[in-house]
């Protein structure tokens, strides 16, 4: 896996955690265990999408790109990276 | 409103491009209990929806659906990435070929385009949850014969993770189908659609 990927699967099992919770929050709105769980992984994912876009770019489309458009630039999720 | 994300839900990489494996697998792409289905069935049937809860799931299942269908158009984009015209030839992804070259369209295994026909939205929320229901455990009995012909881990593992997100949204969809009997008169659920006839519920 390269560094890129590595990172990138990270970021994404902290989103799957926050997916199922939110399947699960939405037919039990009041689960104060479940609100906590979501605020506190919800916490751990943010740093991580910050420096993630800050070394690699956009993961969705914004105007934070500095002179370039980065959303644009390769790969995108469906591509192969070859590994480092 | 919908915001795309430049990521997949779990991770595809396939190493090795096999043609046969991609014939079957385009089923759960454009197939009669594929992932195109399952996002248009929710994201449809949600508008009539009764209460806040089955809103909130077939917004957040249809979207998760989404995610789905994106993994499996690069599940079957890689695995016909970079085929010889005798891999194809000898794998039977000739009669594809022909019609798509190597891209990806919704069709089922048996080369049945996408129709509208597979889904349905009735209007009747206990009618429309039992559709869902079947449907979770139609994509899982397929997510099942999908594995029996996959001898790569590449291609298992997503496929894995696929299969058991069937059966976490039928599990939230019996719940929501619970939700939704709980606030209706137990005498007789069936006495009233519950989207068209509003006084059904029960009072609180």
């Amino acid at each position: 896996m390269t560094q890129r990927e590595i990172m990138l699967k990270k970021i994404g099992t902290y989103k799957f955690v926050l997916k199922d919770l939110e399947l699960y929050l939405d037919t039990h709105p009041k689960d104060e265990m479940a609100l906590s769980k979501y605020a506190e992984y919800e916490a751990l994912l943010k740093p991580m999408v910050k420096e993630f876009e800050s070394r690699f770019g956009p993961l969705t489309v914004s105007s934070d790109n500095g002179n370039k458009f980065l959303w644009v630039k390769n790969p995108w999720p469906w591509d192969i990276e070859e590994d480092d | 409103m919908f915001v795309y994300e430049k990521q997949l839900q779990y991770p595809v990489k396939i190493k090795r491009p096999n043609a046969q494996l991609a014939k079957i697998i385009i089923s759960q792409y454009g197939g009669p209990d594929g992932e195109l289905g399952a996002s248009l069935r929710y994201l449809s049937q949600r508008f009539t929806m009764p209460i806040q809860e089955l809103k909130a799931t077939l917004t957040d299942i249809g979207t998760e659906e989404l995610n789905h269908l994106e993994m499996i158009g690069a599940i079957v984009y890689q695995l016909t990435k970079d085929l010889s015209e005798e891999e194809i030839k000898k794998n039977g992804f000739d009669a594809y070929f022909v019609d798509h070259t190597t891209g990806v369209y919704p069709a089922s295994a048996a080369g049945v385009p996408f129709t509208a026909a597979y889904i349905q939205s009735k209007g009747d929320p206990i009618t429309d949850l039992h559709e869902d229901l079947a449907a979770e455990q139609k994509a899982r009995t397929t997510y099942d014969n999908i594995l029996r012909f996959c001898d790569d881990y590449d291609v298992k593992d997503p496929i894995r993770f696929l299969r058991a997100r069937e059966v976490v949204h039928y599990q939230r969809f019996g719940e929501n189908l619970r939700i939704l009997t709980d606030r209706l008169d137990s005498k007789n659920y069936y006495q009233f659609n519950p989207s068209f006839d509003k006084k059904c519920f029960k009072k609180k």
